[in-house]
């Protein structure tokens, strides 16, 4: 069936991107602030074409395009984050400099590869997706053009990132030679015993899986994460953190989810997401600690907590894994709308020692952003708690008690990085006498819908769990 | 009414409404957080009054869904948890009033802290859902983190990192355990675990000795058993008064109470297995406790160290499982709560004058502060346990019940009296007596009022307590029996005492720890 409404999420996207990008080259206006506005409107309206689009299946291109409802759910997440950048960006943006005009359109545009890949169950769309995605992150990473850092980390994300698209094309291959077809269900036939291509097929799988996890920043593909995230704005760094890492997995759950469920427990899959799960699980937890860039500190935490995401995979509950990817929005997000708000003219700043003294300073700031920590390491009653136990109890149910309690062990490392910040906010003086900033309203607005999403969903996220129990069931 | 649900949350409610008032306004906010405080003891005193006596099974329960599969929203009280509660409500108003002069900076985020603090620890005694517990069990750190490390002495960014470490060790294990649990009996009901442990078709034995040790680490940590007790010195003394009055008061017997609650009644298999060993370090924490007291130079580090002392000997009449052991180890509770509460707001008040906390910088005050000095004096010899104060009531219930479980443990674990008489006097005396050498001690003012009332309302209850303990042991007692039971599986806990009348309530006796022979309450007040 084709329903042309399917094309539309994208083409507002594609169309904002490109009208933004004629208005950038022919207004001169100094202030970019219009360009924000209209950029959260694509935003918005493409997310609403995605909530109406919700159990009506649209599909287009013979059905390589199709709106089903974990593809919705996800595509929802991403275009929150979006417009939570976007309204980052309207503080951010002013601040950085005159020359950071494209950051509007290129994140519309990414935000529509993350939307592509989401969409479809057509590896080669996904791939399509995938560089379109990744084509504009390597600029947005890039855009502070007055500091070497975010040169540096364009470069070094355009490099790496070129290579794990590659890998992912070789795994497409594979897998194309294996099944003679680019959909993702043909790929499972191909890994049952005795169908005879199982090799080449799970070959192919295990490309695949790495160029993705590329995407997710999982040990060992993360070395790019820390980087990029210093290097690039802040609000793109809240992207990164956010988007391709909730995209991976949706891809990856796409891939495993029926493999996981069918009681191919002890393949080798199983055995490459175990050795994936252990290291990410170990090593961001452990270089976070020696952190003072805050920005590398929240990079290594994005990687430590795509630990505890592969955790959901590897216990094949895809429910989980979706609760704990959108209160992972909310928490990060907010901690990075925290780090953009202390950002002034031409400086960021982002030791963790500029944070000093916070707490008290900017009462408010400083309470939201430990909230946030207190999230990311796992405190109860935020929502951050309730994501790992529901994660930890799948995984313990599913058998996997030692990854558990390594997980936990982890998390218990986690709680001193984030509580280090915490000390430095509220148990060092200030440094000197700083003027508090004054905030603009869309700054404040990210905070408080964050920590609304923090503690409503870590009290009362029956209706959420409604919604991602619905949208999963495609999966299954 | 809710009643339960109203004490809970009652503080975390007017932390709150404190969050939005301007923080000039000083006065305001302390009142008003006090305030609360004092409404919240209120509760919990008419939760006293209309409490039953009779039976041993929860009270006043609570019971609502809350996320689905087993979490539920469950509160309840029974004996045990009563008086604990109790202790908590009464001790955050009087710290806050210990803390009008002493915490002069950042009121606002203190008392605030202190609030939520507060909804913390009464959320972890009333919790009957595993998941519940858990969830104020670990919030109640966050504001402690915090009152240690903003308030806190000059090592208390140390100090707060090392507690909060320490105990999140413990429970994260725990909440492995608890998914495990979970996983086998598909609910967190603890009521429900209570019956289906009673049923004789529980856990396997080799998990119950995993998850047992998890829980029990967990609460180690926290009680502290020797060798886990090295966060509690550290965090005691780095603690603002208010955050050591609290931290030694009510949060250690978080541990214990985890333990009687918890570790104990869920796995009695594993239970029977490790009970020596358990025994054994809690009597190690009795003597090295009292030792490492005894030669300190600091007085807030010799009365953490009398803590580690003291709470070794309750949790050694806890492990005794018997039905004096257990009343003995609640009343115990409550006393050393009472008596170290006031000794670290007596330490407060000296540091407060002086700024300083090495004993030798003192001596000859008596003189000087005849107020503070006779308070001092009725602190320590209730910690003491001299008879006529409450410490001589819990000590010799708890000795007791440790003497039925062991004759030889008994008579190791005495030495806790000895060796407290010994530092705590030892303590008084350099303090007190003996000629002024330090000049500075000649400036000293003795009480003030608001001083004289922080100190006057636990001196009191020291002597109520200790004349007519029979006001806390009558309403404790069938709940001690009852989980005694449920720890050895017997029901006829008392068949080995000889059972003269009970004891005429008003009438004073060393013994009401004897009680006439019945058979305890199989029927829980399970909904």
């Amino acid at each position: 069936m084709t329903s042309w409404p399917a094309l539309l999420p994208l083409a507002i996207l594609a169309a904002g991107a490109l009208i933004l990008l004629v208005f950038e080259a022919f207004l001169k206006s100094r202030n970019k602030a219009y360009q924000g506005y209209a950029a959260l409107a694509f935003v918005v309206s493409s997310g609403a074409v995605l909530i109406v689009a919700w159990d009506r299946d649209w599909a287009f291109f013979r059905g390589s395009l199709r709106l089903d409802n974990f593809g919705i759910l996800l595509g929802l997440i991403l275009t929150a984050a979006a417009a939570f950048v976007v309204l980052l960006g309207l503080r951010y943006v002013p601040l950085a400099g005159s020359n950071i005009g494209e950051f509007y359109p290129l994140l519309l545009f990414a935000l529509s590869g993350a939307v592509i890949m989401l969409t479809t169950t057509n590896l080669l769309v996904v791939f399509l997706g995938l560089e379109v995605l990744s084509v504009s992150s390597y600029a947005l990473a890039g855009l502070r053009l007055h500091d070497e850092k975010s040169s540096e980390a364009a470069l070094k994300y355009f490099l790496l990132g070129s290579f794990a698209s590659a890998v992912f094309v070789f795994g497409l291959a594979l897998s194309f030679g294996a099944s003679k077809s680019f959909d993702i269900s043909a790929l499972f036939k191909n890994l049952r015993p005795g169908s005879g291509t199982e090799v080449l097929g799970l070959a192919g799988l295990a490309f695949l899986l790495a160029g993705l996890a590329f995407k997710m920043a999982v040990v060992p593909f993360h070395m790019w994460t820390p980087d990029v995230y210093q290097g690039a704005p802040t609000p793109v760094a809240a992207f990164f953190s956010v988007g391709p890492k909730a995209v991976g997995f949706a891809v990856l759950l796409r891939l495993t989810a029926p493999l996981l469920g069918e009681g191919l427990r002890d393949d080798a899959l199983h055995g490459l997401l175990t050795v994936l799960a252990v290291l990410t699980l170990i090593v961001p937890n452990l270089a976070a600690l020696r952190q003072t860039d805050i920005k590398r500190l929240l990079a290594y935490s994005s990687i430590a907590h795509a630990g505890y995401l592969l955790l959901a995979v590897l216990a094949g509950d895809p429910e989980k894994l979706v609760f704990y990817l959108i209160v992972y929005l909310f928490m990060n997000v907010g901690a990075f709308a925290a780090v953009t708000a202390l950002c002034r003219k031409d400086e960021e700043r982002n030791t963790i020692e500029d944070f000093a003294g916070l707490g008290f300073q900017s009462p408010w700031l400083g309470a939201l952003f430990s909230v946030f920590l207190l999230s990311l390491a796992g405190f109860p009653p935020t929502a951050g708690f309730l994501a790992k136990f529901y994660v930890f109890s799948s995984a313990a149910r599913a058998g996997l008690v030692p990854l558990v309690i390594l997980a936990v062990l982890a998390s218990l490392v986690s709680v001193y990085y984030y509580l280090k910040v915490v000390v430095v906010m509220y148990m060092r003086p200030a440094p000197r006498a700083t003027e508090t900033d004054v905030q603009s309203p869309a700054l404040l607005l990210v905070l408080f819908l964050c920590l609304y999403g923090v503690l409503q969903l870590g009290v009362n996220p029956g209706a959420l769990m409604h919604l991602i129990r619905r949208a999963v069931a495609v999966l299954l | 009414m809710p009643i339960l649900s109203l004490l809970t949350f009652l503080p975390l409610a007017g932390a709150l409404v404190l969050a939005f008032l301007p923080r000039r306004r000083e006065v305001l906010l302390r009142g008003l957080a006090l305030a609360v405080a004092l409404i919240a003891l209120g509760l919990s005193v008419g939760l006293y009054l209309s409490f039953e006596s009779g039976t041993g099974g929860m009270q006043f329960v609570e019971h609502a869904p809350w996320l689905g599969s087993g979490i539920e929203y469950h509160l309840g009280v029974d004996g045990i948890s009563l008086f604990l509660v109790m202790l908590a409500a009464f001790l955050v108003p009087v710290s806050m009033l210990a803390s009008w002069r002493s915490v002069s900076s950042k009121v606002k985020e203190f008392l605030i802290f202190m609030l939520v603090l507060e909804t913390g620890i009464i959320g972890v005694f009333l919790s009957l859902n595993v998941f519940l517990f858990y969830v104020f069990w670990e919030a109640m750190l966050i504001p402690m983190y915090f009152l240690i490390g903003v308030w806190g002495g000059a090592r208390r960014v140390y100090a707060t990192m090392k507690f909060v470490l320490y105990t999140m060790l413990g429970s994260l294990l725990m909440l492995v355990a608890m998914i495990i649990l979970h996983g086998r009996t598909g609910t967190f009901n603890l009521l429900e675990y209570y019956r289906l442990a009673g049923s004789g078709d529980w856990l396997d034995p080799r998990l119950q000795v995993w998850l047992f040790l998890a829980f029990a680490l967990a609460f180690a940590v926290k009680v502290p058993l020797f060798p886990l007790h090295t966060w509690l010195p550290d965090a005691h003394v780095e603690a603002p008064t208010a955050g050591s009055v609290i931290l030694a008061a009510v949060l250690l017997k978080m541990g214990a109470y985890g333990f009687l609650r918890f570790a104990l009644p869920l796995f009695p298999e594993a239970v029977s297995k490790f009970l020596p060993y358990l025994s054994a370090l809690s009597l190690v924490g009795v003597v090295y406790g009292g030792l490492m007291a005894l030669v300190q130079k600091d007085i807030k580090s010799l009365v953490a160290y009398s803590s580690v002392s003291h709470m070794g000997l309750v949790m050694l009449a806890v492990f005794a499982l018997n039905f004096e052991g257990v009343q003995g180890a609640v009343f115990q509770m409550v006393n050393h709560g009472l008596s170290t509460g006031a000794l670290f707001l007596v330490v407060g008040l000296l540091y407060e004058r002086s700024h300083t906390r090495r004993i030798s910088d003192y001596g000859g005050l008596s003189r000087q502060m005849p107020v503070l000095s006779a308070f001092f004096m009725i602190a320590v010899l209730s910690s003491a346990g001299l008879p006529g104060l409450n410490g001589f009531v819990g000590e010799i219930l708890c000795l007791f019940g440790v003497f039925r479980a062991g004759t030889l443990l008994a008579v190791l674990a005495v030495s806790t009296v000895i060796l407290a008489a010994a530092y705590l006097l030892g303590l008084f005396q350099k303090v007190m007596h003996g000629p002024i050498s330090n000049p500075a001690v000649r400036t000293f003012k003795d009480l003030n009022l608001r001083e004289v009332l922080v100190l006057l309302p636990i001196i009191v209850l020291m002597f109520w307590l200790g004349l007519r303990p029979g006001s806390v042991l009558r309403k404790t007692e069938a709940s001690a029996a009852l989980q005694v039971s449920r720890v050895t599986g017997r029901s006829s806990v008392l068949v080995s005492t000889p059972a003269p009348s009970p004891l005429k309530a008003g009438k004073f006796s060393p013994l009401p720890l004897i009680r006439e022979k019945r058979p305890a309450e199989e029927k829980d007040a399970d909904d």
